[in-house]
């Protein structure tokens, strides 16, 4: 093992520069960004609806604003989460299905396709109908998740390359074991593939659920900041769900980095 | 230690290629393995070698002929997980340890771990201090070694070993050759072994099979009487040679045809 040790040493060295010049450029690229944005602000370029960025962060650091600020986040990300780990569940259980059954495949894939092309706005009418207007953001997080997650999952169980199967074949596994031991497992980098996908549509998905006429949470905030002219809100609550998205993307992609390097 | 017979009989193998053509891979094969046998089979390479070790696994169906082991197809002795098996790409799940990769068929068998019985093979391959490692940081010559392990964890039946040794250095190689004949004289296992090196064959079987070029049909069988599996100072002896010499001369012949 030492022997190799000192190869993938230098490999990691070799990629660690670039890597870090790309940090640099993408953290001066967003700092330049948000210059424009705050002087945009500052001189009222784009109107009253644009203000300055350092407005809008004082206005998430005032005490006063937190306890507003916090439900309605707190409400969107338990939304998300649990339409998250819904969505999670049954796009990875349709693949699995799909696979383990192959005749169902078409059909699945079919019905995932349809429900994904129905914009949720149209089927917002018939989420309310069925679950309440307090439900409609996490099926509208599933919905959008466990199609994802079905297409990513699906591709992923075709990956592992054939001679996994043809070991698998002559010691002799059913075709579920040979799913447990080697198809999920090579599967797992494309799942997380999906997953960093999925993670900024699951706060997108509970924001537009919202719109449906929830009580609490960012997209309540959204519309009722609009409604009221309260810019300083409506950018808050903006900036709040990007930086949500953001740190759910960053931990998957994170994730994803990790099994990559195990599974792949 | 049960084992069983192998016959392949009048086997052919046409794979199909685009628009129609086919590659002719093996020609009218005809072998029988006896019970507890070690039969060797060299060829040049593309001569088919492993499409013979592939039918008898039962991972490829001959066009015309037939194949039994044991009397029943080879599926009835996997479905059996009486079936071992090193393959010529070590195959070696990338996410398992050794120790993991090794025990791959208990969990496929849907039987108890023995620990100590892989840490036994895994003192035998050589692999003593690489139990944690992952494949991807072991040399081809150790991902090999684990995989020969990996085929003789649930003591096989029928044991088939494609070029196990071809990623070795000569010495390593010649090691592991005589690590194998030891085993092997316990076990007995019936073993048909592909390679092309031609004192690896002779080392280690009861009868070589040389094989001609594609589409490959069987050249020669040679019976080696020596026992050289016990005794490998019988190597420096000039009996082996004649047959070395031999059988090398056949195989340039083949490469020439
Ligand atoms: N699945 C396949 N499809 C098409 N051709 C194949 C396939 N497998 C092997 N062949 C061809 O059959 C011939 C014999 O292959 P192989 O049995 O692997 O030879 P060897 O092991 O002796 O080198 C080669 O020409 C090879 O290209
Ligand atoms: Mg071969």
């Amino acid at each position: 093992m030492t022997a190799v040790r000192p190869g993938t040493q230098s490999a990691a060295r070799a990629g660690m520069r670039p890597g870090l010049r790309t940090a640099l450029y993408g953290l001066v690229g967003v700092a330049v960004l948000l210059l424009i944005a705050e002087l945009i602000g500052q001189f009222g370029l784009l109107g009253t609806t644009w203000p300055p960025l350092t407005s809008v962060f004082a206005f998430l650091a005032d005490p006063a604003n937190h306890t507003l600020l916090g439900n309605a986040l707190s409400t969107t990300v338990t939304e998300a989460a649990v339409g998250g780990l819904i969505g999670i569940a049954a796009g990875v259980g349709f693949a699995l299905l799909a696979s383990l059954v192959p005749v169902l495949a078409p059909g699945l894939d079919r019905f995932a396709a349809v429900i994904d092309a129905v914009p949720a706005v149209a089927l917002a009418p018939f989420l309310i109908l069925i679950l309440g207007r307090e439900g409609t953001p996490v099926l509208v997080v599933a919905l959008s998740t466990t199609f994802i997650i079905y297409i990513s999952m699906s591709s992923g169980l075709a990956t592992a390359a054939r001679p996994y199967h043809d070991l698998l074949a002559v010691l002799g596994a059913r075709r579920g074991t040979r799913l447990r031991l080697v198809d999920v497992p090579a599967a797992l980098p494309k799942l997380f593939d999906g997953l960093a996908l999925a993670a900024p549509a699951m706060i997108l998905g509970a924001t537009i659920g919202e719109w449906f006429g929830a009580r609490r949470g960012l997209g309540v905030l959204f519309i009722s900041a609009m409604q009221n002219y309260r810019i300083d809100l409506l950018w808050a609550a903006a900036v709040l769900s990007v930086l949500c998205s953001l740190v759910l993307y960053g931990a998957a992609v994170v994730a994803q980095r990790a099994i990559a390097r195990r599974f792949a | 230690m049960p084992s069983r017979d192998i016959a392949l009989l009048d086997v052919a193998k046409t794979y199909p290629l685009k628009r129609g053509a086919a590659l002719a891979a093996l020609d009218g094969i005809s072998l029988d393995i006896a019970n507890g046998e070690f039969v060797a089979l060299l060829g040049p390479s593309g001569c088919g070698k492993s499409t013979v070790l592939r039918i008898v696994a039962g991972l490829e169906e001959p066009t015309s002929g037939s194949v039994s082991v044991g009397g029943a197809s080879p599926q009835a002795l996997s479905r059996a997980h009486r079936l071992g098996v090193a393959f010529q790409e070590h195959s070696l799940l990338p996410w398992l340890t050794v120790r993991q990769n090794i025990a791959l068929p208990y969990s496929v068998a849907g039987r108890k771990i023995d620990g100590a019985h892989i840490q036994d093979l895994i003192e035998l391959v050589g692999l003593v201090g690489f139990e944690d490692a992952r494949p991807k940081q072991l040399s081809g010559g150790m991902r090999q070694r684990a995989s020969i392990a990996r085929a003789l964890v649930l003591e096989p039946e029928v044991l088939l070993l494609d070029e196990p040794f071809g990623a070795l250095d000569a010495v390593t190689r010649r090691r592991m050759n005589r690590e194998l004949g030891r085993i092997w004289a316990e076990l007995r296992i019936t073993t048909l072994l592909v390679t092309h090196d031609v004192d690896e064959a002779v080392l280690l079987a009861d009868r070589v099979v040389v094989m001609t070029g594609r589409p490959g049909r069987v050249r020669h069988i040679e019976d080696i009487d020596l026992p050289l599996r016990e005794h490998s100072e019988l190597t420096r002896t000039p009996e082996f040679h004649d047959i070395v010499d031999r059988l090398t001369g056949l195989l340039d012949a083949t490469k020439d045809a």
